[in-house]
């Protein structure tokens, strides 16, 4: 599938719009310090100095120190590659379920539709916080109970994308030509539905990621999920809401603003990584 | 003919600029339809019939720009027009029926309100009776297009009609005010021969009762020689010949014309008999078009096709673009009606 | 008479419609057709005839309610549609379909579209598909460079080829048309016909050939089969039903023609499909010759000459 002709195309996706450049630029940064950042950061992210605690931005503490003297850089830095993973898995694996339950009801209808469609009305009906919570203090304190959660909240998503297309690609005339060459039921969903459906489904797959950030920071925020001491941006950004009041500042800022960053560049990729995937944009 | 036409195009020329380029849709287009005349626009796609009429309504695409000529309609100057002027004419003096008539259609409103909403926004003036005789003139008008049971129909939504009926009103709505020039653009692609046919004989039957200019756009040349005083044929934004039905047929001039009667399938022909149109349509994007844009087509084309563009005399009753045109009769071709 | 390729009995297919309880659309209402080899057999008749349902029946696309239909010896009314796209006769009947654009899969190249029934119904390893698309290409007039497209970078006529050329890959024995070149422009419709008639030369194929166009019909089919609302009214030799209908509906069909003159116009409403009265003439209420009988008896296809024709005044 990675051919020359799909560098090419994708090379002219980016070139086409700065913004998708832009996004692709700081999604790759995050990869970059999910990957590598915790071996390059100049302070241990566990260890507590109470000597430098609250300390302001410096030279030597790029985002200053928290309650118990630890860099705040080096603990936002290590975070990302938690929620990253999280994310990550959260939205493969609501990818990976959702799309072919959603392409099954919408080609096939009657019962499995019904069914389906229930399944996912019934997942939409509760607020998807709130869903969220609930599972993971049922479940208990975990990443593991985190990412389940994630994706099973953000499921729904998939089956009505995958759904809708199904539905209304499966009177064209290509499925039926698709029959005429020899292709089974299982075949025409993966080989022809399944590629025709992942364009809009790779904008909700962005959209999906920073939710899940969101999702992950907000439960660990207060108090499932994640526990301290591992950093994690919404366990960070928690720290240090107790003090902003009292004027420092910087111990929930830093963490809170590159959240906010991550999550904007995966809602700016959607529409990159939809573009790279639409054979229509081709010229 | 001693009396001005009712609409009245002259050198008129139309670009589109798009992101790939500018695409070259018109140039130097003569028609001219005359007061209670029906007129055939015939073309492939891509020839610019259509963007031409949306350019006569000022509903063009946002990206259009005229490039030259002049359209007048009754005298007045359709280009130099405001928005203002142009929404007084539209539905009153000019009216347009396009191909498809569900989309022309507004799904959550009855019929009989869409219908009045025309009435309403070209009434002669706001009286105490209006919304009475509003709903007299809608049902007028849809009796006029042969809808049975009128006053039940008001009430009814598109999506309870069927197709054939949805087209009715359509031309109803079209009708309502009474226009003088009716564009008719592919109202019967798609349909089915006999439909086809009914659609046709209620437009031009309307069309004749009063007097009403009609300018018929269409692919089909056999349909449009069947309901066509003049037709006037279309190629890549050129106006190549114009004439009278019959004269058009029994001696095409334009090679292009020629070409086109002898690929379509007619009643004496066979397999071989067909002569398709050689090459494609040139790409009105290219800034190297040829002046003649038929000549990277043409068998007859000399050096000058390529430099000069061959001028359509629109006061000649048959007139044509080509620097060579044909001169024979055209074989063998008899109509049923000619 | 060429013995028959394809021997349609006593079709039907219905379908369930909401509304009231039991209601049932004959969209196909005992159609019985034999299809020679190398015939080329048409089928007429305008929206809502059943002609899309009958043709997706024979291409096993749907599954009919009743009634067989035979190949070769065996009864493909017994598969079921979805088993039948594994089946070994799949490769035997092929389909055109009317919407280039719509036909193919926005995301698989040309040469993707044409290698794919080689590789699934014969197959055939990439390299031998490979040489198998080009030739294929060549025969439908498809320039090689163009293979590696996708359908949005192909004009209309080009589509139309791919499409051709997909279904001739397999080399079936019956090629279905369905309104081949109704979506394409004048000038490309003539290339594409003159190609249809070429290709059932050197190849030896039957077709059946589906238009509302009837001067089409006309050029390239030898038998011409009339439908109305699930019944096939009229069956014979195109020309000579085209010169001479025998029944009402085909008078009327062949006057509607542009250029044939005066119009035979047809009044009153069309029947409705759904659960239509077994003794009542389909056409009745609209026909111009009905009379009392016509609501008593409905007619069936009987042998006039050399033609078949469902009407009572047929004679």
């Amino acid at each position: 599938m990675m051919n020359a002709e799909t560098w090419k195309h994708i090379r002219h996706v980016l070139g086409e719009n700065p913004v998708t450049l832009a996004a692709v630029a700081l999604f790759g940064l995050f990869v970059l310090m999910a990957v590598f950042g915790p071996a390059l950061v100049p302070y241990d992210p566990l260890a507590s100095n109470s000597a430098m605690a609250l300390q302001p931005p410096s030279a030597a503490h790029w985002f200053g120190t928290d309650a118990l003297g630890r860099d705040i850089f080096s603990r936002t830095v290590v975070a990302t590659r938690l929620d990253l993973g999280i994310a990550v898995s959260a939205v493969a694996a609501s990818f990976l379920i959702g799309m072919p339950l959603g392409l099954a009801a919408g080609f096939f209808g009657g019962w499995w539709d019904r069914i389906v469609t229930r399944l996912s009305d019934t997942l939409m009906a509760f607020p998807l916080f709130v869903l969220a919570m609930g599972i993971v203090a049922a479940l208990g304190n975990t990443v593991g109970n985190i990412v389940l959660a994630t994706a099973i909240i953000n499921l729904p998503f998939y089956v009505r994308v995958a759904r809708a297309e199904a539905n209304v690609r499966r009177s064209a005339g290509w499925i039926e030509a698709a029959r005429l060459s020899g292709n089974g039921d299982a075949r025409i969903l993966a080989v022809h539905l399944f590629p025709n459906a992942l364009p809009p489904a790779m904008v909700q797959v962005s959209l999906n990621m920073g939710w899940a950030i969101l999702n992950a920071a907000g439960l660990s925020f207060i108090g499932l999920g994640v526990r301290p001491p591992t950093p994690e941006w919404g366990i960070l950004v928690a720290e240090g809401a107790q003090f902003i009041v009292s004027g420092e500042w910087w111990v929930s800022f830093f963490p809170g603003a590159v959240l906010m960053l991550a999550v904007f560049s995966f809602n700016l990729l959607g529409d990159a990584l939809r573009d790279i995937f639409d054979p229509r944009r081709r010229t | 003919m001693s009396q001005p036409p009712l609409l009245d195009v002259r050198e008129f020329g139309l670009e589109f600029r798009t992101r790939g380029g500018i695409v070259r849709a018109l140039e130097g287009i003569h028609l001219q339809v005359q007061k209670g005349e029906i007129v055939g626009l015939v073309g492939e796609s891509g020839s610019g019939k259509s963007v031409l009429s949306y350019a006569m309504l000022g509903i063009s695409d946002r990206a259009a720009r005229v490039t030259g000529g002049s359209a007048m309609f009754g005298g007045m100057d359709l280009l130099a027009a405001s928005e203002a002027e142009l929404a007084d004419l539209r539905g009153r003096e000019i009216s347009i029926i396009f191909q498809s008539p569900r989309t022309a259609l507004n799904p959550i409103r009855r019929v009989g309100e869409q219908l009045q909403d025309v009435l309403r926004r070209h009434a002669a003036a706001p009286g105490a009776d209006l919304g009475r005789s509003l709903k007299e003139r809608a049902v007028q008008a849809l009796r006029d297009v042969a809808i049975s049971d009128p006053e039940r129909r008001l009430a009814a939504y598109p999506f309870e009609m069927s197709g054939g009926m949805c087209q009715r009103v359509m031309i109803a709505l079209a009708l309502a005010c009474r226009p003088s020039l009716l564009i008719a653009d592919e109202p019967t692609t798609g349909l089915d021969v006999t439909t086809q046919a009914a659609v046709m004989d209620l437009i031009t039957g309307l069309a004749r009762e009063r007097h009403m200019a009609t300018l018929f756009i269409t692919h089909d040349l056999a349909l449009a020689a069947d309901y066509c005083d003049r037709i006037v044929v279309m190629h890549a934004g050129h106006a190549v010949e114009s004439a009278p039905t019959k004269a058009l047929f029994a001696t095409p001039r334009h090679p292009y014309t020629a070409r086109l009667m002898s690929s379509t399938p007619g009643e004496r022909s066979s397999i071989a008999s067909l002569e398709p149109v050689p090459g494609n349509l040139p790409d009105l994007k290219r800034d190297d078009l040829p002046a003649c844009r038929f000549a990277e087509r043409c068998e007859r084309v000399t050096d000058r096709c390529r430099r000069e563009r061959p001028l359509l005399d629109g006061a000649a009753p048959h007139g044509v673009a080509c620097w060579h045109p044909l001169t024979e009769a055209a074989p063998r071709r008899e109509r049923a009606h000619a | 008479m060429p013995e028959a390729l394809l021997q349609v009995e006593a079709l039907h297919k219905r379908f369930p419609v909401g509304g009231r309880r039991g209601a049932l659309l004959h969209a196909v209402d005992d159609v019985s057709l034999h299809i020679g080899a190398g015939e080329s057999v048409g089928l007429v008749g305008e929206s809502g005839c059943g002609k899309s349902t009958l043709v997706r029946l024979l291409a096993r696309l749907l599954d009919p309610s009743d009634g067989r239909i035979l190949y070769a010896g065996s009864d493909l009314a017994e598969i079921g549609a979805e088993r039948f796209a594994r089946h070994p006769q799949r490769a035997a009947i092929q389909m055109v379909f009317q919407d280039p654009t719509d036909s193919l899969n926005p995301r698989f190249s040309a040469r993707e579209a044409i290698a794919e029934p080689l590789r699934l119904l014969q197959g055939l390893s990439a390299e031998a598909a490979a040489a198998r698309v080009d030739t294929v290409a060549q025969q439908v007039g498809l320039p090689l460079a163009l293979l590696p497209r996708y359908p949005h970078q192909l004009s209309g006529g080009q589509k139309a080829r791919v499409g051709i050329a997909r279904a001739l890959a397999v080399q079936p024995q019956l090629l279905i048309l369905d309104e081949p070149t109704a979506a394409l422009d004048v000038s490309v419709q003539a290339v594409v016909l003159q190609l249809l008639a070429e290709l059932r030369r050197t190849l030896g194929l039957s077709y059946l050939f589906v238009s509302h166009d009837l001067n089409v019909v006309r050029l390239l089919t030898d038998r011409v089969a009339v439908m109305y609302l699930g019944k096939i009214v009229e069956v014979g030799p195109s020309e000579a039903v085209f010169r001479a209908p025998r029944h009402p509906y085909t008078q009327a069909l062949v006057s509607a023609i542009p250029g044939q003159g005066p119009r035979i116009k047809l009044t009153g409403e069309v029947s409705s499909p759904i659960d239509p009265p077994a003794h009542v003439c389909r056409f009745h209420g609209r026909c111009p010759q009905g009379e009392d009988r016509c609501a008593r008896e409905a007619p069936l296809l009987r042998r006039v000459g050399a033609r078949e024709v469902a009407c009572h005044f047929a004679d």
